[in-house]
């Protein structure tokens, strides 16, 4: 194995182990339907390592825990039919972009589903945001785009190619409150289209600003922004 | 695919017992419930078993179960049975919403007074996880080949969701060392494998 290939397999082996954080998580995420190779490797350890689910004792779940699920089914938001048909030319496009990008990893997911789930998981090919935000470069270029859904979940859409230093990444930031400060909500070795980890975070809002940072490779070390901004923008209702 | 996990655990297949889980996943993708329903009735208490290994709170990883099958029934089209077995996809679903919450919840307050997880001595038993494998498979024996500490740590990391920071501090080392040697005791557990 080439010392990229070992590299790549430890990586599989420690995302697939769990023992990465949150960042680490979203960006070797990000990369899975991109790379077949660093997929391939997640699919292989996860092969590996499965018998150990095997080992935690079976519990049952209560009632109202099939009772959430057939009521989230029921909602149309979650229906893969249900994509509501879009008015503005703006969300028009937005849900093109997304098209395109489902395109794009239907093809990986053909040939690797096992390990690309896990990014198609975060994918919301099938719905229209709730909000979006425009991220652009302090001349006014947009750079990328954060599109958040109406169950909380978000996703980044890149738009240009960003180089990014050996040794540096890329942090995605969202802030809404001036006392909590900036949060992290992902982290990529390059520019590229990925999930964000928005999850249990309050509800974005109008209005909240997003932002992209150069940071270390391993996510800025105080657990805020310390590297220049290269795209920010707020988050606006499509219409 | 290399390892396939067949040969450690016969169920997985979905034919030596229970019911044909990549049936049952056609029919989810092909928009029907009841397949969905039996796929729960089958697997839900193992799913709900280890999320709550890894989340350590019963309602928090009834919430996770609950997302997993939401998600098998809306991706259930991206399943390939040539490429994994139906019960090892659905066990990925769930590991990654599991996760995903254990990951935001450390480092977010629930409510005023309530962090969700006071993550100190409550992990589960690592060795008691690695006497729970089949004797004789070869994860098992991989396992028991690795030295205790890493053995342990590599477990506590699958099953009880450590990062290799909590796995740092639990152990007193610094950080830097612990990856060192957690890469190359899955090197050595792959190379076992194989």
């Amino acid at each position: 194995m080439s010392p990229a290939a070992t590299e790549r397999d430890l990586l599989a082996a420690e995302y697939v182990a769990g023992l990465l954080d949150q960042a680490e998580m979203t960006a070797v995420e990000a990369r899975l339907a991109g790379e077949p190779a660093l997929a391939a490797a997640v699919a292989e350890w996860c092969d590996r390592l499965v018998a150990l689910d095997d080992t935690a004792l079976p519990a049952r779940p209560g009632l109202q825990v099939w009772h959430n699920i057939e009521a989230a089914l029921d909602r149309p938001v979650t229906r893969p039919a249900a994509r509501p048909s879009l008015k503005a030319r703006l969300a028009g496009l937005w849900a093109d972009l997304a098209f395109w990008r489902v395109s794009g990893l239907a093809g990986a997911a053909a040939a690797l589903a096992l390990a690309v789930v896990l990014a198609l998981t975060l994918a919301r090919d099938a719905r229209a945001p709730t909000l979006i935000a425009v991220l652009v470069s302090e001349t006014g270029r947009a750079g990328a785009v954060v599109q958040v859904y109406g169950d909380g979940s978000a996703a980044l859409l890149a738009l240009e190619h960003v180089a990014v230093p050996e040794g540096r990444a890329l942090q995605v930031w969202t802030k809404w409150s001036d006392a909590r400060g900036p949060v992290s909500i992902g982290l990529l070795g390059r520019a590229a289209s990925a999930p964000l980890a928005t999850a249990d975070l309050p509800a974005a809002r109008r209005d909240q600003l997003f932002e992209i940072t150069l940071e270390p490779a391993a996510g800025s070390p105080t657990g805020r922004p310390t590297g220049p901004i290269l795209y920010k923008g707020l988050a606006a209702d499509p219409l | 695919m290399p390892g396939m996990a067949s040969t450690l655990r016969p169920a997985a297949t979905g034919t030596a017992t229970g019911p044909d889980l990549t049936a049952l996943l056609r029919g989810c993708a092909a928009g029907d419930r009841a397949a969905l329903r039996a796929l729960y009735d089958s697997e839900a208490p193992r799913l709900l078993g280890v999320a709550w290994r890894i989340l350590r709170r019963r309602d928090i990883a009834e919430e996770a179960l609950q997302d997993t099958f939401v998600q098998i029934w809306t991706r259930a089209a991206t399943f390939d049975p040539a490429l994994g077995s139906a019960r090892a996809w659905m066990f990925a679903v769930l590991r990654h919403r599991a996760l995903h919450i254990l990951r935001h919840s450390a480092r977010e307050v629930i409510s005023d007074d309530e962090t969700l997880f006071e993550r100190a001595d409550d992990a589960p038993d690592p060795e008691a996880i690695v006497s729970r494998l089949a004797e004789g498979a070869r994860l098992r024996r991989c396992l028991e080949g690795l030295a205790p500490d890493r053995r342990q740590a590599i477990v506590l990391a699958y099953a009880g969701g450590l990062t290799h920071g909590e796995i740092a501090g639990r152990m007193g080392r610094p950080l830097g060392t612990v990856k060192a040697w957690l890469r190359r005791s899955l090197l050595a557990l792959k190379g076992c494998m194989q």
